[in-house]
């Protein structure tokens, strides 16, 4: 099998496996969900800008870590045994990325189509709900290229959510800071090419994730 | 002899930098020129001769008090205001005594006296109630800039004052935490490259030179800390230097919290090692890369020279680099005494097994 097709494989493997098993879906669905009417609650209809910035990055980063930090079949030691053998690291690294961008781009799709339900859509008029959401998309690519990383790590640790947590959460505050900048922006009014940059930085930072993951991984993946 | 010569030299390098830092006098400077009419029109005198009183700090005006001499300057704009008054050595009076007609609004004030020299307080007057046109040229004084007469000190800088001090403190911690970064960086590559089997040899060394870093960084942050308190007004501001900062002592954190959750040591080194690296690269793109995008208050970085102008005074000069030598010494030393220490561990662990 061409390497192409091997990742292609890959990639359906785990969104089959995903699927097979709903509850886990169901799971990240009802989390998202619960948490953006948590905020909902604590705020109503009106929160101010600053307020609905902070609490929309706060909930769809948790959920995202939520979304990736469930085990997995892979990290089964029996399973690993088997696809050392079968596949190289790096075919797998990208197959698991490429999962984790679909994931997290549909828990972030949803959790962000709840916030606007929930709490209003009234700092974003017109083009601005969608600038925000490829903001929204980037920073989940960005999470998807870190967190495939730190969950392969944390998992051949051993280690259960905190150390995902523990390893991830200091590596993506820098995401977050351009993420929130970004949205208070837009938010402020700035025009979307003004403020565009961060969109540049987000990609450039996940493309930067991805390339040390691809270098590293294979140290990791081996026994 | 080698061995322990460059401890005694780091330790005597200390030494030299904690007597200087704590005895060498601040510079003088000014503090502030300001409007003392409200007192002089309750005592119901008509004629408005405006009096300001001109405040210094550290400065020697009552040693050849007649010599003091006052100016407003901006752009190539230049007048004296005539010393009224000398009250003691920080404390002098001086008339407005301007024309009409002003070119500008707001003027440095600054002054010449033989043993402070020549010292600035910027945007220190503005003036009210004058005609401003810029067209107005002012009679040109004789002027020239003069060094201070005064033995070794450190610059005036404004709000900073003695704290000025903390130079030698806290940014030395970061320049040691880097080196020590470094170490851990190299190790943590060496660790993975070696082709003889999984020896953890060093992993020790990665681990040994984060755990002194951690260390260093933590008191970085606190000598940071308080000088924010003192110059910004608050313990922390939301800046990208300080969210960096905060960032690295906390991935560094991670990292020894990863070590501790693995139990087979092969494994350990490895996966730690991985870490190691990847965190290091995302931390030196986001100290080096991501502070330049943004504006910052932090001295040397986004819009804000700052260091250069301070820090290049040959009497701080004098104490920084020796500062910063004399750190890195220690926290090489340390990092040392805490391989060894580990190293030991690990061989009575051994012993204890057998």
């Amino acid at each position: 099998m061409s390497a192409l097709s091997k990742i292609r494989f890959l990639l359906q493997h785990a969104i089959r496996v995903e699927l097979r098993n709903r509850h886990g879906i169901a799971g990240l669905l009802v989390f998202a969900v619960a948490a953006v009417y948590t905020c909902y609650q604590a705020t109503g209809t009106h929160a101010e800008q600053e307020s609905w910035n902070a609490l929309a990055w706060v909930v769809l980063l948790f959920a995202g870590f939520n979304a990736v930090s469930k085990p997995w079949a892979d990290d089964d030691e029996g399973v690993r045994a088997f696809l050392i053998h079968a596949v190289q690291p790096q075919h797998w690294l990208i197959a698991r990325t490429l999962y984790y961008m679909v994931l997290l781009g549909a828990v972030n799709t949803v959790t962000f189509a709840a916030f606007l339900l929930f709490l209003g859509m009234d700092h974003l008029n017109g083009w601005m709900a969608y600038h925000y959401f490829a903001g929204v998309m980037l920073t989940s690519t960005a999470l998807a290229s870190l967190l495939a990383m730190i969950q392969a790590l944390a998992s051949r640790a051993g280690g259960g959510f905190s150390l995902i947590a523990v390893l991830g959460l200091p590596l993506i505050i820098p995401v977050i800071l351009v993420s929130t900048r970004y949205g208070s922006d837009l938010m402020r009014g700035i025009a979307f090419g003004d403020t565009a940059h961060h969109l540049l930085f987000l990609a450039t930072l996940s493309a930067g994730f991805f390339a040390l993951g691809y270098i590293l991984f294979p140290y990791l993946w081996r026994d | 002899m080698i061995q322990r010569s460059w401890k005694i030299g780091g330790i005597a390098l200390l030494a030299y930098v904690f007597w200087t830092t704590f005895t060498v006098p601040l510079g003088p400077g000014l503090l502030e020129f300001r409007d003392r009419n409200e007192a002089a029109s309750t005592d119901g005198i008509t004629k408005r001769i405006e009096t300001y009183e001109l405040i210094g700090l550290g400065t020697h005006w009552t040693v050849q008090p007649e010599e003091l001499r006052l100016f407003i300057r901006k752009g190539d704009q230049i007048t004296p205001l005539p010393v009224m008054d000398v009250i003691d050595d920080t404390h002098a009076h001086a008339a407005l005594l301007l024309p009409d007609t002003l070119p500008f609004k707001a003027w440095d004030v600054l002054i010449n006296h033989p043993i402070d020299g020549t010292l600035f307080l910027q945007n220190g007057l503005f003036v009210d109630g004058f005609v401003v046109d810029e067209s107005a040229q002012l009679p040109r004084p004789q002027f020239e800039e003069r060094g201070a007469d005064l033995p070794h000190h450190f610059p005036f800088q404004p709000r900073i004052f003695e704290t000025i001090r903390n130079l030698m403190l806290h940014v030395p911690m970061w320049f040691t935490m880097f080196l020590l970064m470094g170490i851990a960086f190299i190790a943590s590559i060496r660790q993975l490259s070696q082709s003889s089997g999984d020896s953890s040899l060093f992993d020790l060394r990665a681990e040994a030179s984060v755990q002194v870093g951690i260390v260093f960084g933590v008191l970085g942050l606190l000598t940071g800390s308080l000088w924010a308190r003192y110059t910004w007004g608050a313990w922390w501001v939301d800046d990208p230097q300080l969210n960096g900062a905060l960032v690295t002592v906390l991935v560094y954190a991670g990292y020894l919290i990863l070590r501790g959750s693995v139990e087979d040591e092969r494994l350990k080194a490895r996966l730690a090692a991985v870490y190691n690296l990847f965190a290091f690269v995302i931390l030196m793109i986001l100290l080096m890369v991501l502070p330049r995008f943004t504006e910052s208050l932090h001295p040397g970085k986004g819009g804000n020279p700052g260091f250069n102008s301070y820090d290049l005074d040959s009497s701080l000069r004098a104490v920084f680099y020796p500062a910063v030598l004399g750190w890195m010494l220690l926290g090489t030393w340390m990092y040392r005494i805490r391989l060894q220490a580990t190293r030991l561990n690990q061989k009575l662990h051994l012993l204890i097994d057998e």
